[in-house]
């Protein structure tokens, strides 16, 4: 069963011995030449599942990762909610800062770190969808998952969760100036007319 | 009402007239790039020579007379500072000589709102790629309505990479566009840096590989692995901006539009998604009058008109600081 599509790959709801998996496909894209399509298909899919299995041995709250094949990666299914569809609280923005500096820490960026991509379940924080992850030790890519989230939630929400976020993470403080200088960008900044 | 639009951002003095969204003339001339790309002030002195009959040529092929002229508009920005005030001075002068409204357009306004008007679409995700500008664009309402950039180009123009692949490799002028007539006749296809963030790119990692591999492949095999890399990259970023944005419509525009192979592609991305395609003919997609002369007479209908001693040009105008009106 098709459960969910995004621009890269659909995620399909499948039982494998009984045990309910998630499977996501890095489907053809028609518009591009076969041999592009499968270099980025491959390449992307082994680096999501390295990724994956990295932050699993780490002990970092995503989804526990079964198998993977050339296209498609198997995972554990999750319960509870996404981030965006539900109510927030302080306590929920704390989990989410400290998981962002978990993935930081050992060198990892996230790439779309929104609340479409935080799972909410209990009390429990999970951070889904590693398709635009990669390695990095860059402050810049780090500060623009730190970025992505502040556009997302209130103000006094992004305190909370950048408070966390600086106490846990390495090389915090450095990142949030590369924030800084970041929102200083023409693109980033607020609009006015002229 | 007839309202005329200056074009004079870079290579083309484009003038055009427009009644009622109906383009009545499109005329331009265009400067010859030699070797050594685009000087400014040479570009700016041939936009003088020639600024007079472009205008009177448009009038009349519009087939109005000089009275019928009720506003006139003038690329603000972005583009090269010395062009972009010939077209001001233009403006200003048919203003004051006719006594009607003159009003400042954004370049990359003009050439999505052609496409928009074209292709028959309201609010579509536009992808604007150019020499000097590749961005994946989408209206946005709040604070004022603007052209929000979801995505863009980290170094340079889509356009500008093929150009300069082309002349590094010393292929004829008209460059972008002769690799992709040499891509039509490639088969074979090397694989090349394929740079994409989200719903950003960049082209100079693969500019630089594709020269340093130059000598070890046909032209036409060359240009063919490019061109496929760098407009899947395009097409890609589209596609996320596309889902991200639940817009149901795709257009693309600006110079590089020009390639049927581009169009093509996105056309086939769009259609992925059931989603409507849309672009403007070839004569908009290049720089030209008619598109501003079409957001000009939208922005006169809303009393946008601006002073005449208040009037500049902005080399750097962003596309977010402009106001857009329909």
């Amino acid at each position: 069963m098709i459960i969910g599509e995004g621009a890269e790959a659909k995620i399909y709801s499948v039982d494998v011995f009984g045990k309910p998996l998630l499977v996501k496909v890095r489907e053809p894209k028609e518009y591009r030449i076969r041999e592009l399509d499968i270099s980025i298909r491959k390449s992307r899919t082994k680096r999501e599942a390295r990724i994956m299995d990295a932050l699993n041995r780490n002990n970092v709250p995503v989804p526990r990762i079964v198998a993977a094949g050339e296209f498609s990666i198997y995972m554990e299914r999750l319960s509870g909610r996404l981030m965006k569809d539900s109510k927030h609280s302080a306590m929920t923005m704390k989990k989410v800062g400290r998981v962002l500096a978990s993935i930081h820490n050992i060198d990892i960026i996230h790439g779309d770190f929104t609340p479409a991509n935080v799972m909410l379940d209990g009390g429990d924080v999970m951070i889904i969808d590693f398709g635009l992850s990669d390695y990095s030790k860059d402050d810049e890519q780090k500060a623009f998952d730190v970025l992505l989230m502040k556009r997302s939630v209130s103000p006094a929400m992004y305190r909370i969760f950048r408070d966390e976020y600086v106490a846990r993470c390495r090389k915090g403080g450095q990142i949030l100036g590369r924030l800084a200088e970041i929102e200083l960008r023409g693109r980033y900044q607020t609009r006015t007319l002229g | 009402m007839a309202v005329i639009g200056i074009e004079s951002s870079a290579h083309t003095f484009g003038v055009g007239i427009v009644e009622d969204g109906k383009v009545l003339a499109n005329e331009k001339e265009m400067y010859r790039i030699g070797t050594e790309g685009m000087i400014p002030n040479d570009v700016a002195e041939f936009h003088i020579a020639n600024s007079g009959t472009v205008v009177s040529r448009a009038i009349e092929k519009a087939g109005v007379s000089r009275k019928d002229i009720t506003g006139v508009g003038y690329t603000r920005g972005p583009g090269m500072g010395p062009c972009l005030h010939v077209g001001l001075l233009s403006a200003k002068t048919l203003a004051k000589r006719l006594g009607i409204p003159i009003v400042p357009v954004h370049h990359g306004i003009g050439h999505i709102e052609a496409a928009r008007h074209f292709g028959g679409m309201k609010d579509p995700v536009a992808l604007y790629v150019s020499g000097g500008n590749s961005q994946i664009l989408k209206l946005d309402a709040k604070p004022f309505a603007h052209y929000r950039v979801l995505g863009e180009t980290f170094d340079i123009g889509v356009g500008n990479m093929l150009d300069t692949f082309a002349r590094e490799i010393g292929l004829d002028p008209a460059w972008g566009s002769t690799v992709d007539r040499l891509a039509q006749s490639g088969r074979k296809y090397v694989e090349l840096p394929y740079s994409v963030k989200g719903m950003d790119f960049s082209f100079t990692g693969l500019m630089t590989k594709a020269v340093t591999i130059a000598d070890t492949l046909s032209r036409e095999d060359l240009c063919f692995s490019l061109e496929q890399t760098a407009f899947s990259m395009l097409c890609e970023t589209t596609e996320r901006a596309l889902l991200l944005t639940n817009s149901g419509e795709v257009s693309v525009c600006g110079g590089v539009a020009q390639s049927q192979k581009l169009r093509e592609m996105m056309e086939k991305m769009a259609k992925g998604h059931g989603a409507k395609f849309g672009c403007a003919p070839n004569e908009f997609n290049a720089d030209n009058g008619g598109m501003i002369a079409l957001v000009a007479e939208q922005m006169l209908r809303r009393n946008l008109d601006v002073a005449l001693d208040k009037c500049d040009i902005e080399q750097r105008y962003r596309i977010e600081n402009a106001q857009v009106v329909r």
